[in-house]
């Protein structure tokens, strides 16, 4: 029988005292989950692609001033959220002419055509999920996706976890709009009015946000 | 009305507690506002619990594995001059020794003998393929990685990863198209750089190339060339080779090889 894998902690460890090949190990094994965050945080393949590399060259950067108080993988969760945070920003502030026609992520086109899992459904989750603020997109899919836990999304992106909450409430309710699905017994707005709403949520929807932590767009490493 | 809306999120994940619950419960006899709410989000937490991963695309483990490799060596080779400068500090208390008991006493032989220096046999190309052997992992034109510099460690990692593809797409029975993402569609680079990966004559006629990047090798810009080799006969390929050439005169810059795993 093979050893029971090395914790992420000890690969650290052992990577810092001169182990290389415990690096690649700790990129192999957590590859898949910061790629797929990246993906459901971005929509694009290609910035994906790019919020990896650039959240597993920050951890290369800092594994040395990596002590072991927030578990490996929250610490890397939340390197991943900032990168993709930084990701979205840059792509905002990209002139029209490089990124076509239209430069908002919200509005391009799904990620992934070769990828197994491009049923319409998924891209419209995709799609929906892009139209939500994010800060609110981030723990929705922390928590919703990942299926981690309400205080580990608190100690990943770095605020109460009452503020988890509301975020994970007001977020999906965005998202269901954004999907077209309405409140029953009322007119239905416009679909996919909800990410570009001030109130994506309705109403106390801000105030509540932000009510018990700072209205970070940036998670402090 | 005042909403219970910091329970909401709890309420729907199933995790409040009983007496919470009846809070929510009771409210919502009252409230259509909250029980829409409520729909609409149990709507959303499904529709994103169904939401499925997808593969990591081929390659973007790359760079930053040539990276890890490069500050890797960099770190070594702090370590090494440190140890050299110990050891050339001991060497000199050493002859300090030598000369002391010379000085003081025999005419002792000098019995020292120079370290043998065995370099041993480094990762060369592995030997020829006789027959052709199919790529698993279909090749999809050149990659601009122009701000990448690679070095052994990097080159060895690319080996390494492109092995690790052959093996995943052996597994799931279907070509994978290497680093689509990745790939500029040029096909005037890509026969170019072809051009001078066959003129550096590294390409065996069984090799089958599986990936081209176009980048630096320790500053030199360079293109890398990543084959799988097979024993043929329409065997899998069990070799990856990868050879650095340079891009101006497609010389041989470097080489790594790595074995597949059998399947």
């Amino acid at each position: 029988m093979p050893e029971p894998p090395a914790r992420d902690e000890d690969l650290v460890r052992r990577y810092l005292s001169g182990d290389r090949a415990a690096f690649a190990a700790l990129v192999e094994r957590h590859e898949r989950r910061v790629y797929n965050l990246a993906l459901r945080m971005t929509g694009r393949e290609e910035d994906a692609r790019d919020a990896t590399q650039d959240a597993f060259l920050t951890v290369l950067r800092k594994l040395s001033s990596f002590r072991g108080e927030a578990a490996f993988t929250t610490w890397l969760h939340r390197v991943t959220v900032n990168a993709c945070y930084d990701l979205l920003r840059k792509r905002q502030r990209a002139p029209l002419l490089d990124r076509g026609e239209d430069d908002r992520p919200a509005r391009e086109p799904p990620p992934a055509p070769d990828h197994a899992d491009t049923s319409s459904l998924s891209m419209d989750v995709q799609q929906a999920l892009l139209q939500v603020p994010e800060d609110f997109r981030a723990v929705m899919i922390l928590h919703d996706v990942h299926d981690l836990r309400q205080e580990e999304v608190a100690a990943i992106v770095g605020v109460p976890v009452g503020t988890v909450k509301s975020r994970l409430h007001r977020g999906r309710i965005a998202l269901a709009k954004a999907m077209g699905i309405q409140q029953e017994g009322r007119a239905s707005g416009e679909p996919g009015s909800a990410g570009s709403d001030e109130s994506p949520g309705g109403p106390g929807f801000g105030e509540r946000a932000d009510a018990a932590g700072p209205s970070e767009g940036t998670v402090s490493p | 009305m005042s909403h219970p809306e910091d329970l909401l999120a709890d309420y729907i994940d199933g995790t409040l507690a009983e007496r919470e619950r009846a809070v929510v419960d009771t409210h919502l006899e009252g409230c259509v506002r909250c029980g829409a709410e409520i729909r609409q989000a149990e709507a959303a937490k499904t529709a994103l619990s169904e939401l499925e991963d997808v593969p990591v695309p081929f390659g973007v483990a790359g760079p930053v594995l040539a990276e890890a490799g490069r500050r890797f060596e960099r770190r070594r080779g702090v370590a090494w001059e440190r140890f050299q400068w110990a050891a050339g500090l001991a060497a000199a208390a050493a002859l300090i020794v030598v000369v002391a008991l010379n000085v003081g006493g025999g005419d002792a032989r000098n019995a020292a003998t120079p370290a043998a220096t065995g370099a041993s046999g480094g990762a060369g190309a592995a030997a020829g393929a006789e027959a052709a052997s199919p790529g698993v992992i279909h090749f999809a034109g050149i990659e601009a990685q122009r701000n990448v510099d690679y070095d052994d460690a990097g080159i060895q990692a690319v080996a390494a990863e492109a092995a690790d593809a052959v093996v995943a797409a052996e597994e799931t029975k279907a070509p994978q198209v290497a680093f689509a993402s990745a790939v500029q569609d040029s096909k005037e680079r890509t026969s170019l750089a072809k051009d001078c990966v066959q003129h550096s004559g590294i390409q065996g006629p069984q090799d089958v190339l599986i990936r081209l990047i176009e980048a630096e090798f320790e500053g030199t810009p360079a293109y890398i060339a990543v084959f799988s080799e097979g024993p043929g006969a329409g065997q899998a390929p069990d070799h990856i080779v990868v050879f650095v050439v340079a891009k101006d005169d497609c010389r041989i810059l470097s080489t790594a090889s790595q074995r597949i795993p059998p399947g």
